[in-house]
């Protein structure tokens, strides 16, 4: 029973924070708007890209348009949601680097998923809302597909936001980990946007461990092609390895955290 | 020599020196901060190496085309001429892809303000602060291309002196035309606060004509409207040049590019003399 309530109370808190963070970001709708256009033309210029050059070799890697679409779709998404939820994961660094963890430690709720929250980036929504453009305009798009892909992007989303947060958890053993999580994040989404097959085989164990490509792009778009519901719930799951594995690396870091004290409030 | 010509000699070499003082301490500042170059390398050779296995790829089991010393071949360029094509192509856009955000900035700030009263071109001391660093961003970005395409392509295409300072003269005018486009779009915001919307499809357009691809491969009506627009001029002329261009080809893919820069100078001192009306200075 007792457990049953913290979950309600989880759920609440994250209701608020999602709520409080979307009605700030609308406080500033053009600039809302032009950020999640920017980013939507950022992603078709590359869709550009690759419909010209398939068009010209006719696949590569194996890898034909529909099949590139999608893990840009996917990546897109799983990256948009990781950002809009845990809008604060690539400062995670900097705030225990300047002490200001503090505030989160004084507060009831857990301080890792509270920090979190607490913010959400504008132009991630654009990310997210351009990997389901994407998926409308797939041959074969319905509901089946829709609610796969949406899974999926669930999946990317945890995966993607537990390997930033935990890169940015080495800043407690290290002091600061802001070159580790800046290459980090430009390794993981440079790979997962990219045909798997275009890699030598000596790297693919990577995609599957320390930059999981894998799991964000590659096993899905074998799922989506294949409709195979019997792997998403293994998907689901590696994505809550993944999250426990960065939440472990957090209560360790938070055991060698320095306060700086610091004073703060949140508004 | 007559006193006019002593007279406008002696002006030219001021200007030349006024300028050039300003470029050198926007230089020493970018010399300063030497380990913020280790993202955009980090960005840059990451890239670099992707494309080059998408390069490998794609020309990966294509049969040799006659003539092209037994290379596969797509629109005209082999594996080799693709990679390297895409290195000197995106040293353009690392170089000197984000003057915007400063300029941007600066007229949203109010930062200008200051720089009207002071005895030299707004444009021109923009161009000159800008210009100093870029140059240094950019011989970091040619030396780190030739080492990852060394690695990862084997030596360029066309190894010739004259065709590697022409290249680099390319970049240089590159440089100047993504500048006075990017100065023009920034002083939109005396307008339009919220002006990064403009820059975007510019530099998207910039990204989809010539630099992700060489013109050649995109579809004929769209090459065909390519070819009026400055975005050819801004990457793939160098990278052109660098890696198949003919003597005439690029006299006159340069010739292209210093139309376009005039093109452009006029255009950013006309929106800044139209924006300079819009300034109202409040004192402080």
């Amino acid at each position: 029973m007792a457990k049953r309530s913290t979950f309600r109370a989880y759920a609440r808190f994250l209701g608020a924070a999602f709520r409080a963070n979307l009605l700030a970001v609308m406080e500033y709708r053009i600039n809302f708007l032009i950020q999640v256009f920017g980013m939507m033309l950022n992603n078709a210029a590359f869709a550009f890209f690759w419909g010209v050059l398939i068009d010209r070799t006719g696949g590569v890697g194996g890898y034909g348009f529909e099949d590139v679409m999608f893990i840009w779709a996917v990546v897109s998404s799983a990256f948009g949601l990781a950002h809009v939820l845990f809008g604060n994961i690539r400062s995670l660094g900097r705030i225990v680097m300047q002490g200001e963890l503090d505030l989160y430690l004084l507060q009831p709720k857990d301080p890792f998923l509270n920090l979190l929250v607490s913010k959400t980036v504008v132009s991630a929504w654009g990310d997210l809302i351009y990997g389901f453009i994407v998926l409308c305009l797939l041959p074969g798009f319905g509901l089946e597909r829709l609610l796969l892909f949406s899974l999926l992007s669930v999946s990317g989303g945890l995966v993607f936001a537990a390997t930033f947060a935990a890169a940015e958890c080495l800043t407690f053993f290290m002091g600061n980990s802001q070159a580790i999580s800046g290459a980090l994040t430009e390794f993981l989404l440079s790979f997962s946007l990219y045909p798997e097959t275009i890699f030598d085989k000596g790297m693919r164990w990577v995609f599957y461990s320390i930059l999981p490509s894998g799991f964000i792009a590659f096993l899905p778009l074998a799922v989506f092609k294949n409709l195979d519901w019997r792997l998403a719930p293994l998907l689901l799951l590696v994505a809550c390895c993944y999250a426990a594995g960065a939440y472990a690396l957090f209560r360790a870091g938070l055991r060698r955290y320095e306060s700086g004290n610091q004073m703060g409030a949140r508004i | 020599m007559s006193a006019a010509t002593r007279r406008l000699r002696a002006r030219l070499r001021a200007v030349a020196r006024k300028y050039g003082l300003i470029a050198a301490t926007g230089l020493k500042s970018r010399l300063a901060y030497l380990a913020n170059y280790a993202g955009s390398m980090l960005t840059y050779g990451l890239f670099v190496f992707v494309f080059s296995r998408i390069w490998t790829a794609a020309f990966l089991g294509r049969a040799p085309a006659e003539g092209q010393g037994g290379a596969a071949t797509i629109a005209g360029y082999d594996r080799t001429m693709a990679i390297w094509y895409f290195i000197v192509a995106e040293i353009s856009v690392f170089g000197f892809g984000r003057f915007f955000w400063r300029l941007a900035d600066d007229v949203k700030s109010g930062q200008v303000a200051y720089l009207l009263a002071r005895p030299y071109s707004f444009v021109g001391y923009h161009w000159a602060e800008a210009m100093g660093p870029a140059l240094v961003d950019m011989a970091v970005f040619v030396a780190e291309g030739i080492l990852i395409g060394l690695l990862v392509a084997g030596p360029p295409p066309l190894l010739e002196p004259a065709r590697a300072l022409a290249v680099l003269g390319s970049l240089l005018l590159a440089g100047s035309l993504q500048f006075f486009l990017q100065l023009s779009i920034a002083m939109t915001a005396f307008w339009v606060e919220e002006n990064a919307a403009f820059f975007w499809i510019f530099q998207k357009l910039a990204l989809v004509v010539g630099t992700l691809l060489p013109i050649e491969f995109l579809p004929d009506a769209a090459r065909a409207v390519a070819v009026f627009t400055p975005f050819p001029s801004l990457s793939y002329a160098p990278a052109r040049i660098a890696v198949a261009a003919t003597g005439s080809e690029a006299l006159r893919l340069v010739a292209a590019q210093v139309l376009w820069l005039a093109g452009a100078v006029a255009l950013a001192n006309l929106v800044f003399r139209a924006a300079r009306g819009k300034l109202a200075v409040q004192g402080g």
